[in-house]
């Protein structure tokens, strides 16, 4: 299992554009894949799931991957957040 | 329309006399006499038209009733299976509504459908769901039902408007995949045995997608407001409409008479004889006037004395291009940009929106369109764009002001318009401007993209023309030096009335306030007007207020030299033109600008044109103008 914490920096946190994208990424690798937001927990493969958690901008927010391609998910959903959930 | 006013004259005339008077207004009562009472209704004017017809009542609020019973453990997987194939049944039926919509509507209306296929496939949802069905042995329906309470209670939380839009969503595909489960029939479309007028609280896009134009003649509503999604697609299917009448549909029956006025937004339920007579004949003469007046499609708008003016159409969404042609529009005075951004689920494109704009300018052939960009906020909030809820929009981020502080998305469009410019004639326009900076600022912007674009080799309009829409009080006083730097005025008479009278339309308790001969706002369009008239450039007219008929009056008297409006309005107002010389208009002018109550204007007026032209639908009977 990997676990990474970070912080959300895009222009206005994860609203549902945001998550559509987390969850395009997440949906590519077989690993389960949940976040944690102030002790609540999503399935990163779920928008609704994702928006209900009320990601605001600069909120920190922890990232659990457990599976076989554990690794690659992590590096992937790393960049997607750092790079702003590719926006513009 | 003066709606406010008419709708309060309107409900003086049609009180009923005598007996039944004591029925008229209030609850319905327990042991009512089998003759039901009439009752008068006001809300917002969405779409015009006017229609007697049956109500066709839609409760889009149903609450489905969900049984809860225990699943046997052998039988769990079964009940799994069975959820499982509910959803394929209902991606099924949202994919057949998403392509018939696409045929009929185009794109943009279908793209709504796919917030509903993603919340169809939410993994949180499915997994959920399916967790309960086999840990606590519920049903399928039941466990369903729980989880989505349980999402759309925390998404409510949330203070985004966009947010909560999409909880209509979850709760409308969520009554899609219940009626499978619990073996009723799909959703029907809103599709009465005979010609109706739809009633509901609210309709969803879903709702209205799929009507059938023979049988729907109206829509009433208790929610939304003019650009709503129903307001918009009912004005661009041709169909009357009333919207935010409050608490009108628990009012209404299936099968109740109703009078639906889109024109005054007035829903008269179980109408009198004596009332439904007077509508009738006034129905009669509309068709025939309308009929007459289109024959006039061909004549140019001009006065008795040969002055003429432009008449033009406002339009949302490009298939309202065929109706402003048919109505004898001169060109599209207002393209109001923002209904496409409001659709889309996120920005369009630059390629997606010079289609857009591409295809407008290609149907009207060479006749000027004039594109407003994107004026979001106030009552049009596109969620993507503006997410927090601001405590007075009116006043707040919204038009040029957006865009000054989002050049991308201001970028985005201007490239789109000036590579449609290169293939007719585009003028741009600038919303919601207090000052000249604002217009130099967004002036510069122009000439960035204008560079960017020859550098790549577009053939553009590099003189297309550039406007601003005159309508905050700031902007009159500083015509005369926005007019140097501008190549013409649109004047936005909603906002400008409502920033000048400080009223806000929608609050019934003050939208008498909102008035088009107000002395303040005929001073007002007399100083801009001649401000522009000083510097060489020409304004226009772009609010309700030019389809007004005792305002048209006054407008052609202050040499306003463009009109635009709803396309089905071109025709009353060239008859009134062409009726008229300008030079008595413009001596009515001079007289009411003596004169400091609209009371005292608007008679004079009203006098004037009843002799002018008896047979307006304003002096029609019950329906006498403020």
């Amino acid at each position: 299992m990997i676990e990474f914490e970070t912080q959300v920096n895009n222009k206005i946190g994860v609203h549902l554009r945001a998550a559509g994208e987390f969850v395009k990424t997440a949906t590519k690798f077989t690993s389960e894949i949940f976040v944690v937001k102030n002790g609540r927990k999503a399935n990163g493969k779920s928008i609704l799931g994702l928006a209900s958690l009320a990601i605001e901008r600069g909120a920190r927010i922890t990232v659990r991957i457990d599976g076989r391609d554990e690794r690659e998910a992590s590096a992937a959903i790393e960049e997607l957040i750092a790079n702003n959930f590719n926006e513009e | 329309m003066n709606t406010g006013m008419d709708a309060k004259k309107l409900q003086h005339a049609l009180q009923p006399a005598g007996e039944q008077a004591a029925l008229t207004v209030g609850t319905p009562q327990e042991g009512a006499p089998a003759r039901k009472e009439e009752i008068v209704r006001f809300g917002i004017s969405a779409a015009p038209g006017i229609v007697i017809g049956r109500a066709f009542v839609v409760d889009t609020e149903e609450t489905l009733s969900v049984p809860r019973t225990r699943i046997p453990q052998d039988k769990v997987e079964d009940e799994v299976q069975k959820f499982r194939r509910a959803l394929e049944l209902t991606r099924g039926e949202l994919l057949q509504i998403k392509t018939d919509l696409a045929e009929r509507m185009g794109d943009d209306h279908a793209k709504i459908f796919d917030a509903h296929l993603l919340i169809l496939d939410d993994v949180m949802v499915i997994e959920d769901t399916e967790a309960l069905i086999r840990t606590e042995g519920y049903n399928a329906a039941w466990a369903l039902r729980e989880v989505i309470s349980r999402v759309v209670s925390s998404l409510s939380n949330i203070a985004d408007e966009y947010l909560k839009e999409r909880a209509a969503d979850i709760v409308d595909v969520k009554r899609r995949v219940l009626r499978k489960l619990l073996g009723l029939e799909r959703i029907k479309p809103l599709n009465p045995l005979e010609p109706s007028i739809i009633v509901a609280p609210e309709l969803a896009p879903s709702d209205t997608a799929q009507v059938d134009r023979r049988l729907v003649i109206g829509y009433a509503t208790d929610r939304g407001g003019r650009t709503s999604h129903t307001a918009i697609l009912a004005r661009s299917q041709g169909i009357a409409a009333v919207v935010g009448l409050e608490d009108t549909s628990a009012l209404i029956e299936t099968g109740d008479t109703l009078i639906l006025d889109g024109n005054c937004g007035t829903v008269i339920i179980n109408p009198l004889d004596d009332t439904l007579a007077k509508y009738r004949i006034e129905i009669e003469r509309w068709k025939v006037f309308e009929a007459q007046l289109l024959t006039l499609t061909g004549y140019p708008a001009e006065t008795l004395d040969h002055h003429k003016v432009e008449l033009m159409a406002n339009i949302d969404l490009p298939n309202e291009v065929q109706s402003a042609l048919d109505h004898g529009a001169e060109g599209i005075g207002l393209f109001r940009s923002e209904y496409f951004f409001i659709a889309h689920e996120q920005l369009p494109t630059e390629e997606e929106q010079y289609k857009v704009y591409r295809a407008v300018v290609d149907k009207m052939k060479n006749k000027p369109v004039t594109i407003r960009v994107l004026d979001i906020g106030g009552d049009k909030i596109a969620g993507y764009l503006h997410r927090s809820a601001e405590l007075n929009p009116f006043m707040g981020w919204r038009g040029i002001r957006f865009l000054l502080t989002r050049k991308d998305i201001f970028k985005t469009q201007l490239r789109a318009i000036y590579r449609a410019s290169g293939h007719g004639q585009v003028r741009l326009m600038f919303p919601l401007i207090v000052g000249i900076e604002e217009v130099q600022r967004a002036k510069e912007i122009c000439e960035e993209v204008k560079d960017d674009l020859t550098r790549s080799r577009y053939q553009i309009d590099r003189d297309l023309k550039i406007g601003i829409m005159v309508e905050t009080p700031s902007a009159v006083a500083m015509a005369g030096a926005l007019a140097k730097e501008v190549d013409f005025f649109s004047i936005g008479t909603n906002d400008l009335i409502q920033y000048t009278m400080a009223v806000d339309r929608g609050n019934t308790k003050i939208s008498y306030l909102y008035q088009h001969l107000h002395p303040s706002i005929i001073r007002f369009l007399k100083m801009t007007v001649d401000a522009a008239q000083k510097h060489g450039i020409p304004t226009a007219i772009c609010g309700e207020m030019c389809a007004d008929p005792l305002a048209a009056v006054v407008l052609i008297g202050l040499g306003i030299d463009e009109f635009s409006c709803s396309p089905n309005m071109i025709p009353e107002i060239k008859k009134i033109v062409r009726s008229v010389t300008y030079d008595e208009c413009k001596t009515i002018v001079k007289r009411v600008l003596q004169w400091s109550t609209t009371e005292k204007i608007e008679a004079h007026v009203e006098a004037f044109l009843r002799e002018r032209i008896p047979d307006l639908s304003l002096f029609a009977e019950g329906k006498k103008h403020g």
